[in-house]
């Protein structure tokens, strides 16, 4: 029983509220799991350039990262948010190797973990509550065309920062799941056997790897979930996020709950009902409606998704 | 925040929690005093395990709303969540709205009417009571159904009635497909006049839909396993 929950605005005055939004959205679904809490949010758009989170669990050697970083490319940004930097590189002249860049980063510093990666995404993520995530990193006046969220009770592997969603798979591409995966372990070695390194036990991440797996071979967003509902066995609602959009899918059972609430001006989605009742600009004539089993639904945001960075 | 009108207690929920507002309830049943509860918001498990007592609820409840109850009215002005009715004994449960999954599920006796659209799984394990839903319902609705009664007005979704081992559903829109072991039987003169009586205390003429009888074909009844490859 982990918690859902996503945000996407038709209209852009509204972008301010996201962070309000979605901690509101989010918060009674604490109750389906108080382990850990964790956002994925589209924001602060950095084109030709790359930003990164990167969080350490303990004292990191952040001076090390920041002249190896400089080696890579050269730094804007590298700031100190929560425990772990928030860092902009300016690609504009070299064109970064992601793919070396994350295994460099890996070996050289194993003690910092990549939250994520991409030209708007920006994940957060810890153990405890929403509030106390969102006070940490001063998540509240976060404004962004979209996001998603997720309260963790953990039923597949441990509890820590890592294995808290949202999982990203590649730059500005992250999943949050409320469900288990059956055939994980199958799963998981096919896509082991293709060259895709899993950071975590948590099945939640296979789903991840997936879609984009799916991707890199051509697919759209709607056929690579199109295949996964029929490749991924289990039980599931998630919701998968890419620069401009959001993705709900639901198992074949229907055996996770989702609800969708629909305005002129914005799409929520949560695991209850009664989330939307705690948003700030509850419309009682807003359109609410559930997905139907083995529905796939994909929402749109006004941005144009940078041609810049590519899947990797 | 208890405060006494003619004939009516009202309860507001906001600053309560749901274990006591719940034994407000008992307290209230025990005398029979008929209740409304305010600011429901969305809450989970109100009314749960009561007997003999009519609450009317004035706004959406979560889930379970009105469970294990025996002997109850309970009026929801509002949607409500998962498995509204769950295990019902006997009485009536109304929902002035839409309901999510699993509506009266394994509910046992008394009527619980859906003004609106239910979810997937309405009346799972329906035993014996009767489960009204004047939208549509949804995925695998009426599965494992071993008692009682479903009325659809509108469609029902894919694989309804699986495994159905007795009961009978009727809808009055389009079936997207049954499940296993469930079967269309013609409709009689003495389910038309059930359904009219049924239908009539919410104002609905059961004659402005095109009902559809399933029941159990039973032929799940002597399964063996040669004949696996037929399910």
């Amino acid at each position: 029983m982990c918690g859902i929950a996503g945000i996407i605005y038709r209209k852009s005055e509204l972008y301010k509220n996201l962070g309000i939004d979605l901690l509101q959205l989010i918060q009674p679904l604490e109750t389906r799991g108080p382990d850990s809490c964790g956002v994925g949010i589209y924001s602060n758009s950095v084109p030709h350039n790359i930003k990164l989170l990167l969080f350490a669990a303990e004292q990191a050697a952040w001076e090390e990262v920041k002249s190896w970083l400089h080696s890579q490319a050269r730094v804007i940004k590298f700031d100190v948010i929560g425990s772990g930097r928030r860092i902009i590189l300016d690609t504009s002249n070299k064109t970064l190797d992601l793919a070396e860049f994350k295994q460099h980063l890996a070996t050289q510093f194993p003690q910092i973990h990549l939250m994520s990666i991409g030209q708007l995404l920006e994940i957060y993520k810890e153990v405890g509550t929403a509030e106390n995530l969102f006070q940490r990193y001063q998540l509240k006046g976060f404004a962004g065309s979209h996001g998603i969220g997720h309260t963790r009770m953990a039923t597949e592997s441990v509890v820590d920062t890592y294995h808290s969603h949202p999982f990203t798979s590649a730059p500005d591409l992250c999943l949050v799941h409320n469900g288990q995966i059956s055939n994980y372990y199958k799963l998981r070695f096919s896509l082991e056997k293709k060259g895709i390194a899993f950071e975590t036990d948590n099945d939640s991440e296979a789903i991840a790897h997936y879609i984009r797996y799916q991707l890199l071979q051509g697919f759209s967003l709607e056929q690579a979930l199109q295949n996964l509902l029929n490749d991924i066995d289990g039980t599931y609602t998630f919701l998968v996020a890419t620069p401009d959009k959001i993705a709900l899918v639901r198992d074949k059972f229907a055996a996770k709950p989702a609800a969708i609430y629909e305005t002129p001006e914005m799409i929520a989605i949560a695991s209850e009902y009664r989330c939307f009742l705690n948003l700030p600009h509850y419309n009682p004539n807003a359109k609410i409606s559930e997905p139907d089993a083995g529905e796939i639904k994909i929402w749109s945001t006004t941005n144009k998704p940078s041609p810049h960075l590519e899947l990797v | 925040m208890h405060q006494t009108v003619p004939q009516q207690t009202l309860i507001d929920c906001a600053n309560l929690t749901t274990r006591e507002i719940n034994q407000k309830l008992k307290a209230l049943a025990s005398e029979s005093i008929p209740t409304k509860l305010l600011n429901p918001a969305g809450r989970h498990n109100l009314a749960v395990g009561i007997t003999q007592i009519a609450i009317s609820i004035a706004g959406p409840v979560g889930y379970y709303c009105g469970g294990l109850s025996d002997n109850i009215n309970i009026e929801v002005f509002g949607d409500c969540g998962w498995s509204v009715g769950e295990n019902l004994m006997s009485g009536n449960i109304t929902i002035h709205g839409n309901a999510s999954a699993n509506a009266a599920a394994s509910a046992h006796g008394g009527k619980i009417c859906i003004l609106g659209n239910a979810g997937s799984r309405a009346g799972i394990s329906l035993k014996g009571a009767t489960l009204i839903v004047t939208g549509n319902v949804g995925y695998s609705s009426a599965f494992m159904m071993q008692q009682g009664c479903m009325i659809v007005c509108g469609n029902a979704g894919a694989n309804l009635a699986d495994s159905i081992y007795e009961g009978t559903i009727f809808v009055g829109g389009e079936i997207n497909s049954l499940g296993a072991d469930a079967k269309l039987e013609p409709m009689s003169d003495a389910d038309w006049q059930f359904l009219e009586h049924e239908l009539a205390a919410l104002n609905i003429s059961a004659k402005d839909y095109n009902f559809k009888k399933v029941i159990c074909a039973k032929q799940l009844y002597h399964f063996k396993a040669k004949d696996w490859a037929n399910y």
